[in-house]
Order: structure tokens, then sequence, then C-alpha cells
């Protein structure tokens, strides 16, 4: 197994050169290579989740030296999976032959390049979700701006240019900041750990962290650091503005790829380092980012609801449903945790499906503006049914995938606003509890006028020259892009337990650490409050043991100290001789 | 030998599943005209299936155990998600239990849902009464709705409704009704916009949809509350965790809670009622529901979908027996519905809106009798919806045979005089005005009489409910007025056609007329037959969540001599309505001219719908749009300007420098010898150690 999930995430890279080599001037060949090479990594990855046992061991592992020296540093190449990357190391395959599908047509200009950027672009994917190791996970993480960046600013719209700077240098700024704080967390292991080795290694990492956590002052810097990269990525409401315009220039297969597994590369981040690396400084931050979560779920189903370009509405509803990720994360209950990592999955169904047909409109009327449109559930049937499916998925209509995600994310995060807020924050939490749930009403309102406005009504068709063919409903492979969207759509829908039960086992150590973090916290000022707040008529719930909010409900790992930033104002100096050992 | 009730449970929602998908699939290049037969196929099937379920739940209910609260049965189909230690097990009297079970409860709560599905009382008649009516309803459509470009659609869409509606009324917990719940919801969505060309249709359907996300809103927030509250959702007691509505808590009452948690989690769940019911102030997406196809109306939107609410808080009457207060704010919520559908209805004149308004009326008159909270309440309730699935569902096919004829058209005034032109219409819709003016011996007399006597015997310990009788009786009188008005206006008078209708208007096609005239006969005969049988309150009583001691200690025995004299004014009300109705519809029209000029203001209210939709425009949909707007300014120009102002921040620090790259290579070996010389004297004048 660990060979072939090698070979997995080398196979587009093959693929790529494969084209790049062999068929760069004959446009069939191209992209039948390209469509071979996904389907192959698909197989592979079906054989490799498959294979996946519902334990908190990780899987498929392969470890190698890589850089290093004498020295003790020990930087390698390590790769794995585990409950957390497994289901988006097999969307990020998924999506791939999405986009591969929808390029079909639609790309005319420089095929091979195209279809070797976008193949090299899945190995990145893979990669990132794959890695095990610090150094080789930011080498994926950064080598997949790289590859976007050229697709968006050679193949994208008429602000190409302008949108492909954009994405790079914020997502740029940000990584290297992100980059930052993960040397300091290396650092600090080396120079508390026993051994004489600088390890790399993310598990090891972990482990020696809940061993010997990091001092309070530097978790929360930390934190920032990897925060600044990672809330860009997902993006976090205010970060978000170079999302829309990225995605609205994007070709089909870029906006496909960034909003369904990209985005994910942030919340992916915070639940393997920071959350578990850095307890504290996530207790600390808890009600910031709850508060930004739900800022960003009303915030962003507004915006979209005044958009008049279908791409940007659906991207402006991305920052909307990232946010109940983002919120799911940090409500920090069992139930809004799983909710999280598998709402990840969900957006990048539902918005990956809706980004490949609002291009599959744009292929047939060249324009993305709602009013241009009209009626088209009349011309093109089959495309108005995927859309529709997409957009239901989108706002989680019980029975299909965005519901399962939502409503534990939801329930989860009232239960802590419910019973285990902090006291001063009871009422603030329940107020973003019910906002969120209300921004699933919002959410149907903007996606419906979508919908209205562009599939039904009286047919109105934009201006296509008569030179133009004639429009058609989809093609067989439109439907071949689609149709595996639909079979997880409906599949998540109606036995999420399916993807659950093999996240499980490792999302229950995930968030202990912080869990356990924020109890203390909350404890300091009072240990009562687990119980219904205080319209409640009984009191029974006070002092109640609350093992039930640590995820997996794990036994308490030995007693750690714990000295908590209370402001997030006064800076700590960070002397350096802390963080580079004194030889 | 007959199948067992699990079995039978599966079957009545798989067969309506299975003829969905074939259709869908196949109907467009297949079936095409004959899209209709997978599914009244299954219909028929689901419906034979259900009655034999009627009759062994019944069976099974009566010789039930007789430390048994009520009787239940449930099949376990697959684990939806389980998320162990999910939450703290809340105290002790909250959650509790399954007796028997020794060790108690562990210190956290697994989040458990399942698909189960549930046989009592309550499910198998609403069973039935589902399949009838969508059997008979896609019997007629089959007629009403041939040549259509959409035929294959439209059944699979109603398989898919019958599908959802019958999961609905089965499901054993929360979250699955919830599914089920926006799954109607969604089928009612796609059937309004089923003539997704028609700008309002399309219109409609969202409009249906969002009102009902604002319920469901609520819903959902209940759900979390209860989940937060109880440690469970399941109805049912499962997994040594006592359910919400299970075994050990109505065994118990004490377990559950009361004050203000019960408050929020009743007055929630009336939300999420009031928006699939359309009770006031919800109530404003059914009357433009009727843009979809009559049939639908027919189905959804009168006898099935929009009494799921009333069976919701049915079914959560253990919730709402430990909050006086919610069940006050049901009945008031009943009532004000009814009045406002009442007054409304009087002045439409489309024939559709009439008994759109009419329904949401109706509806409230059930809640009104859920509200008052004696099991007579809440049978009464209960056999109002199973009487109005008959007599609407009738109305509203009667309505459909009209607009059939009439070429589309539903405009009262319009059209008149038809009864020579569609006698079997004129006969069956005569029957349903009767039943809907609550004229003994027709449905809907009985249950509507004994809403109002269930009321009038509250007032006894509690003098308030005096005025909702009252109040009861006038929407009584305005029912039978506006009735016998449509009816008038439409099947006497002179005889007159719009021109849509081309020239040989004619009764419907006998795949109409058959189901009209079934329903004809049900709109006479359930109402007396159950009543006059006590059927159908002894039978609803064994469901578990009726038959507990609360409720029954709380009914007060209808004295029959009271009953009688209710029975009586509601009659005469009746009478006195049809009369009025004779009077101003069946003389000349200066009657009517001169009741209108008299009335003017009230007139205007009511005509206008009460104002409602450009009430709601102005509270709420248009500052959410102002509002929406400004965010996306504020996000172009504040935040996404910052950002670019940041960004600018490194070029303009480039251009501080530029100048200094002059290209000279004498200002270079200046600017050398200068720092040379800088260098060399801070070295020398360093202060060293």
């Amino acid at each position: 197994m660990p060979t072939l999930l090698l070979l997995t995430i080398f196979t587009p890279t093959l693929g790529a050169l494969l084209v790049w080599a062999f068929a760069r001037n004959d446009h069939a060949a191209v992209r039948q290579s390209a469509l071979v090479t996904a389907i192959t990594t698909l197989g592979m990855i079906a054989v490799l989740l498959g294979d996946f046992a519902a334990t908190d061991q990780p899987y498929a592992t392969l470890s190698y030296p890589w850089l290093g020296d004498s020295s003790g540093i020990d930087i390698r190449f390590s790769i794995g999976l585990d409950g957390l990357s497994l289901w988006l190391f097999g969307l990020s395959a998924l999506l791939l032959l999405t986009s591969v599908l929808v390029s079909w047509e639609a790309i005319i200009d420089r095929p091979a390049t195209f279809y070797s950027l976008l193949l090299l672009l899945g190995s990145g994917m893979l990669g990132v979700f794959a890695a095990r190791d610090i150094i080789l996970f930011y080498i994926f993480f950064e080598f997949t701006l790289i590859p976007l960046f050229f697709l968006i600013g050679v193949w994208g719209s008429e602000d190409r240019r302008y949108a492909a700077a954009k994405f790079f240098l914020y997502t740029l700024a940000g990584s290297v900041l992100t980059f930052l704080g993960l040397l300091a967390i290396v650092l600090w292991d080396y120079n508390h750990n026993e051994s004489e080795i600088m390890t790399f290694s993310i598990p090891a990492l972990t482990a020696g962290l809940a061993q010997h956590p990091i001092a309070s002052p530097y978790q929360l810097w930390i934190f920032l650091a990897l925060f600044a990269g990672f809330a860009i990525k997902v993006p976090l409401f205010p970060l978000h503005t170079w999302l829309p315009l990225a995605h609205v220039q994007a070709p089909t297969a870029g906006s496909v790829i960034l909003a369904g597994i990209l985005l994910k590369i942030g919340t992916y981040g915070f639940a393997r380092f920071s959350i578990p690396m850095l307890p504290e400084a996530t207790a600390t931050c808890v009600p910031w980012l709850l508060g930004l979560s739900v800022a960003g779920i009303i915030y962003g189903a507004l915006v979209a609801l005044a958009q008049s370009d279908m791409k940007r509405l659906i991207a402006y509803s991305s920052v909307s449903h990232l946010g109940y990720c983002m919120l799911g994360l940090f409500a920090l209950t069992s139930l809004s945790v799983e909710g999280s990592v598998l709402q990840m999955i969900n957006h990048g169904l539902s918005t990956g499906g809706l980004f490949a047909a609002v291009g599959m409109v744009y292929e047939r009327y060249h324009t993305r503006e709602i009013r241009q449109l009209g009626g088209l559930a009349r011309r093109t049937p089959r495309l108005a049914f995927f859309f529709v499916l997409f957009a239901l998925s989108s706002i989680a209509l019980p029975g299909l995938n965005g519901f399962a995600g939502e409503f534990l994310i939801l329930s989860g995060m009232f239960q802590r606003a419910w019973t285990a807020a902090p006291q001063a924050l009871v009422l603030a939490y329940q107020v973003m509890t019910v906002l969120a749930v209300f921004g699933v009403a919002l959410g149907a309102w903007y996606m419906l006028y979508l919908v209205q406005r562009v599939f039904f009504g009286p047919l109105k068709e934009a201006d296509h020259s008569h030179s133009d063919p004639p429009i058609r409903d989809l093609s067989f492979h439109e439907v071949a892009a689609l149709s595996p969207l639909v079979v997880f759509i409906v599949w998540i829908g109606i036995q999420p337990e399916f993807f659950l039960g093999r996240m499980r086992a490792t999302l229950g150590p995930v968030a202990d650490n912080a869990v356990e973090a924020l109890d203390e916290r909350q404890g300091r000022h009072e240990r009562a409050l687990v119980g219904p707040p205080s319209w409640s008529d009984t009191s029974g719930a006070a002092g109640l043991p609350s093992s039930a909010n640590r995820i997996g409900g794990q036994a308490t790992r030995g007693t750690r100290h714990f000295s908590p930033v209370d402001s997030l104002v006064s800076p700590p100096q960070l002397p350096l001789g802390e963080l580079t050992r004194v030889e | 030998m007959t199948p067992g009730i699990p079995t039978l449970l599966i079957l009545i929602p798989a067969l309506p599943l299975t003829a969905t998908i074939v259709t869908a699939v196949f109907g467009r290049s297949a079936l095409k005209q004959n899209s209709h037969r997978p599914v009244v196929l299954a219909l028929l099937g689901s419906f034979v299936a259900s009655l034999m379920m009627l009759a062994q739940v019944r069976q099974e209910s009566e010789a039930k155990p007789s430390q048994m609260v009520g009787w239940e049965t449930s099949v376990d189909l697959w684990n939806w998600a389980e998320v162990p230690n999910a939450l703290n097990t809340p105290p002790a009297a909250h959650s509790a239990s399954v007796q028997g079970i020794e060790h108690g409860l562990p210190a956290a709560l697994p989040f458990r849902i399942d698909l189960t599905l549930r046989a009592d009382a309550l499910t198998s008649i609403m069973l039935a009464m589902v399949t009838f009516i969508s059997l008979l309803v896609a019997i007629y459509a089959s007629g009403y709705m041939h040549g259509d470009r959409g035929y294959w659609r439209f059944f699979s869409y109603i398989g898919l409704f019958v599908f959802s509606m019958t999961m609905l009324v089965s499901a054993s917990n929360f979250v699955l009704l919830y599914v089920f719940w926006e799954a109607v919801g969604l089928c009612s969505y796609l059937l309004i916009g089923f003539w997704y060309e028609k700008p309002e249709a399309a219109a409609a359907g969202k409009k249906a949809f969002l009102v009902n996300r604002i319920g469901d809103f609520g819903f959902a927030l209940a759900l979390f509350l209860m989940w937060t509250t109880y440690g469970t959702l399941n109805f049912h007691d499962a997994h040594g965790i006592a359910g919400i509505l299970g075994q050990t808590r109505l065994a118990d009452p004490e377990l559950y809670v009361g004050g203000g948690v019960a408050t929020a989690i009743c007055l929630l769940l009336m939300l999420g009622a009031c928006g699939k019911s359309a009770q006031f102030p919800l109530h404003i997406w059914l009357p433009d529901a009727m843009e979809g196809p009559t049939p639908v109306s027919a189905l959804i939107h009168a006898a099935t979908m929009v009494t799921a609410g009333v069976y919701m808080v049915t079914r959560c009457t253990p919730l709402f027996m430990v909050s006086p207060d919610a069940q006050h704010v049901v009945a008031l919520v009943g009532f004000v519905t009814a009045a406002i559908g009442g007054v409304i209805a009087m002045t439409q004149t489309d024939l559709k809106r009439v008994l759109a308004y009419s329904t949401i009326s109706q509806l409230g008159y059930m809640f009104l009798g859920l509200g008052v909270a004696t099991l007579g309440g809440i049978t009464s309730g209960m056999f109002h919806l199973f009487t109005h699935a008959f007599f609407k569902a009738l109305l509203f096919l009667g309505a459909g045979s009209v607009m059939h004829a009439m070429g589309g058209v539903v405009d009262m005034r319009r059209f008149g005089g038809l009864r020579r032109l569609m006698p079997t219409t004129h006969w069956t819709f005569l029957f349903g005005c009767l039943a809907l003016a609550g004229v003994i011996p027709f449905a809907g007399f009985w249950s509507k009489d004994a809403i109002i006597a269930a009321v009038q015997e509250r007032a006894h310990d509690e003098p308030e409910f005096l005025y909702l009788y009252w109040g009861a009786l006038v929407v009584a009188f305005l029912t039978s007025v506006y009735t016998f008005r449509a009816f008038f206006m439409t099947f006497y008078g002179s005889e007159r056609v719009p021109y849509e209708a081309g020239p040989n208007a004619h009764e419907s096609p006998t795949s109409m007329t058959v189901p009209l005239t079934i329903l004809a006969a049900c709109a006479l005969v359930v109402g007396a037959y159950f009543e006059r049988t006590e059927g159908f309150a002894e039978f609803i009583k064994l469901t578990p969540s009726l038959a507990y001691e609360v409720v029954n200690s709380k009914n007060v025995e209808i004295v029959s001599q009271s009953h009688t004299l209710v029975g009586a004014i509601s009659t005469l009300v009746a009478l006195t309505g049809m009369g009025l109705a004779a009077f101003l519809y069946l003389g000349d029209e200066s009657q009517v001219a001169l009741l209108t000029r008299l009335l003017m203001p009230l007139y205007l209210l009511s005509h206008g719908k009460l104002f409602f939709d450009q009430i709601y425009n102005v509270l709420f949909v248009w500052p959410l749009w102002t509002l929406a707007q400004a965010s996306y300014w504020i996000d172009r120009v504040l935040i996404d300007g910052l950002v670019d102002l940041v960004g600018r921040i490194p070029p303009k620090l480039a251009a501080l420098l530029r100048p200094l790259q002059t290209g000279m290579v004498q200002f270079y070996a200046l600017a050398m010898v200068w720092g040379v010389v800088i260098l060399i004297f801070t070295l020398l004048t360093w202060p060293t150690h």
C-alpha cells in the first residue's frame, strides 16, 4: 500500500510529463492521455481508500531520509494517510477527473501546457494531504500555487493577470508567515526533546508537543503566524477578497480545483497543525474565530445575494460555507469537528459541481451575467437537473450531503453555546449559533434566486452569433464529469456514517488537547455552566465531568502547566535564544 | 399469509420511490404518455398495504399488553450517524435510561441517528389517508395532465412526494422527520414551479421554499434544543436511552422538562409547523402555491403536505403538555389564522385562491383544536385533518375540472352557470361545499363541530376560551358564506364561458370524474361513519403520545347534551351563511355592489389579502436586500480597497529608492567612497571592551 500511495501521488506528474513529451501537438491525444491519467489516479485511490481500516493508526506510511545531515536535522520524505486526510485525498482525485472533463472542449489554446499544469496541480494537491513531514507539506503547499497561477494567468478571462497576481501574492504572503510558524514549532521541539534529532515529522511533533507544550506567549504568536497562511487560504472573513476575483477570472477547471480542494488546505492546516499542536492558543482564540466564522457565514451570504455574476455569487457562497467548516472546527465538540471535516468534502462536491455547471453555461453563451440568461431548463434540461441538484446540495437539503455536514456542525455549535460556553460569552455564543442557523435560510435565498433566474422563467438566451454551433444539452463527457459528484452527494446524504466512521478515530485526538485547554480555561472562571442556561429551572448541571466535550472522550493526558494569555494585545518579547538551541 | 407490519412499513414508501425512479429514467424515452402507469400502480400497492397495516395496527393496539402506553413498534433500517460520547448527560430528570437497565446512563451520551420507521395508530391512519388521496389524485391527473410536455416529470415528482410524505409520517426520530419535512417541501417547490416557464410559477416555488425555510429555521433550533435537553432525538426508547416520546417518559411524565426550556422547544416547533402548515405569520406562501397544477394543489397544498404541521404537533403532544403557554399560543395562532383565511377568502375572485385561503382557515381550526389541549381537542383536530383531506381534495379537483373545461381560466367573474355544462362536477362540488361549510351530515360538520365543542368545553375551566368559541362560530359563518359564494358564482346564474374554453366546453373525462365521485361519497360518509362508531377518536387515542395519563386526565368528557347544542348552533350558522350567499349571489348583482360600497374599507382590506405581502416586503425583504447591497459595497470598497492599499506599499517603497539608481557611474563611485569612509570611521570609533 505505501508504494501504491507513492505511485498515486506521482501518477499525475508522470501523466503531465508524458503529455508534454509525446502528445504535445495533438489536441485529441493530449486530452485523452490526461483523462487516462486522471482515471488511473482515481482507480488507485479507490483501492487505497477501500483498504483503510477505521483506526487511529496512520495508513500506508512510508518514510525515507531525505534532507538532513549529521547535525541531527532530519527532514524526511514521509507520506501516509489517516482519517483526516483520507477523504480530502480522494476528493482531490475526483475533482481532478472532473476538471479534466470540463476542459474537454473549452481549452483550445495550448492544450498540452494546460493539461500538464492541471495534472501537476493534481500531484500537488494529493501530496499536501499525504505529507507527514513539515517540509514536504510546505513544498506541496506552495507547489499548488504555481500551476494555478499559470492556469488563471494564461487561460483566464479578461482581467486574469490582476487576478492571478493578487491570488498569488496574497496567499504567498500568508504562507511565508505560516512557514515561519512551522519552523518555530520545529525549533521548540528540538529545544525540549531529549533526543539530538531535529524532527520535522508531523506526528512526532504532535506527540512531542503534547509532552512539552510550547509556552503560552509563544503559542499565541505561532498560532497567529500559522493563522495568517491558513486563514487566507480558507478564506476566513475578512481575508477573502482574493477569492471572488480569482474564481471569476479562472478557467472552469481552475475554479473547480480552487473551490473544491485548495480552500480546504486552509481548514486542513488548522486541523492538522494549529489545533493539535497549539491547544492553549487555540483555546484563547476560539471566541474570535467563532465570531469571524459566523460573520463570514452571514456576510458571505448577504454579498452573494447582491451578485449579478454567477461565478462571483458562487464564490461568495464559498465564503459562507467555509465559515461553517471553521465554525465546526473551532466549536470543538465531537459533533462539530466531524461535521466540519465532512463539510469540507461536501463543499468540494457541491461547489465544485456548481462551478463546473456554470462553466458549461458559459461555454454555451459566453456570459456569466445572470440577467442575460433565463429559462435554460427548457433548452438544456440535463444541465438544469445537475445544476439544481448541486444547488440543493449546497443549501443543505436534507437527504443530500450538505445537510449531514451542516447539521452536525450546528448541533455541535449549539451544544457548545448552550452547555459549555464560558460564562461571560454565553449570550454571544448563543447569538452566534442562532445567526449561523439563520445563515442556512439565507443560503437558500441566494441559491434559489440564481436557479430561478437562470433556469426557470421564460427562455432568455444571451446573444450568441449565428456562426456559433446551436445550443445543445450536455454532451456525454459533460455528464461524465458531473455524475460521479452526484453519486457521492447522494451517498453522503443518506449514509454519512460510512464516511464519518472512517475518520472518527483520527479526529478524536486532533482536538483533545485543545478541548482540555478550553475546559481548563473556562474552568478557571467557574466550573459550573455545563447545563442549560439560566432560564432552565434546574441547576443539576453544575460540576459535571466534562469528558464528553473532549473529543473521543479519552482519559486525561497528564497535567500540564498552563498560563494563558489573556490579552491579544500585550506582545511578549520573543527571545530567540529560547527557540534556537544553545550549544 | 399477510406480510407483517415491518414489511408493510418498508413497502409503503418503497413502492412510490421505485415508481419515481422508473418514471424518471424511462419516462422521457419510453413511457411518455404512459408515465402515470407505474406511479398509479405503486400508489395502489401502497394504499392496499396501508389498509393492511391499519388493520394489523388496530388488532395489535387493542390486544396490547396492559403496561404499555398506547401501542407502537419500530423497524431499524440503517445507521445514519453515530458519534460516541457526544454530549455530557443532561441532568438526571431530563435524560433517562430505559426502565429495567440497572446501570443507568453513561457520563456522556452518543449522538445516534438511525433510519427508523415506526407504526402506531397515528402513523397508520395518516398513511392510509395519504396513499388513498394520492392514488385518486394520480388517477385524476392522468386525465388532467394529459398531453403536457412534462407528463413523465409530473408523475415522477408525484411519486417522490408520496415517498417523502409516507416517510415523514412513519419517521421515528426528529432528524428523519426533519429530513422528510424538507423533502416534501422540495417536492412542493418542484411541483409549484412545474410550469417553470411561467415567471409567477417559478417565483411562487421560490417563495414557498424560502418561507418554509424560515419555519425550518425554528424547527432546526428546536431539534438542537431537544438534543441538549434530552440527549436524544429518538421518538422511541432505543439503545438503553429513553426516547423523547418513548414508553419510559410517557409512563413517568415527570421526566419531561418544564419551564422556559419546554416553552422554547414548543414555540420553535410551532414556528416550523407554521411554515409547513401555512399558519400566521408564515401563511403567505400557500395562495401563491396555486400556480402549480391543480392536482398538486389538491394533493400537496390541501390534503397532505400542509397537514404535516398538525401531525407534528399532535405527535409532540407530550412536549406541549408541559408548556401551557405554548398551548395557548397554538390555540391563538390557529384561531387568528382561521379568521385571516376566512376574511380574505370572502372577496377573492380566483376560484383556487378562495380554496387556498379556505385551506389556511381550516388548518387554523385544526391548530385551534390542538391548542385546546384536551384529549377531545387533539383528537378532533386530527379528525378535522382527516375529513378535510377528503373534501378539500374534492373541492380542488372540482376546481381543476372547471379549469380544465374553461381553458385554464380560474377567475370566477369570467364564467358562471356551469351546472348544466358540467353536471358531475357540479354535484360533487356541492358535496364538497356542504362538507366544508359544516352542514349535517357531511364530513366537515362532525369534525369542525367536535373542535368547536372542545373549545367550548375548555372554556369551563378557562373562560378566555369563550372568546375563541364565539370567534370560531363567526369563522364558521364566514366559511359557509365564501364557500357558497364560490359555488353560486361558478355553477349558477346565467351560463357564461370564457373564450379560452373554445366552442365546445364539456364535462371532464372519466379519469377525472371517477375520483371526484369517490371523494364526494367520502365527503358525505367519512365524518358520520367515524363519529357514529366513535371509531376515529377511540383509535387515534391508542397512539403512545395521546395514550398517556396526562392527556387523558385532562380530558373533560364531552357531555352529549352540549355537543348537541353546539351542533345545532353550528348547523344554524352554516345554513345562515348559505342563505346569505344565496341572497347575494343568486339575485342580481346590485346587492353585492351595495354591500361592497357599504363595507368599502373592509372590502379593500380583504381583497388586498390584508396586505401581508406588502408589509413583509417593507419589513424584511427590502431591508435585507439593501443590507446585501451595502455589504457588497463594503466588500469592494472598504475591505478589498484596504487589501489593494497594502498591495501598493511595496511599489511605493521601491519608488522612494528608485532615484538612487541613476545609472551614473560617478554617483555610484562617490557613494562607494563615502560608504567606505563611514565604515572605517565607525570601526575606528566603535567602543571596544
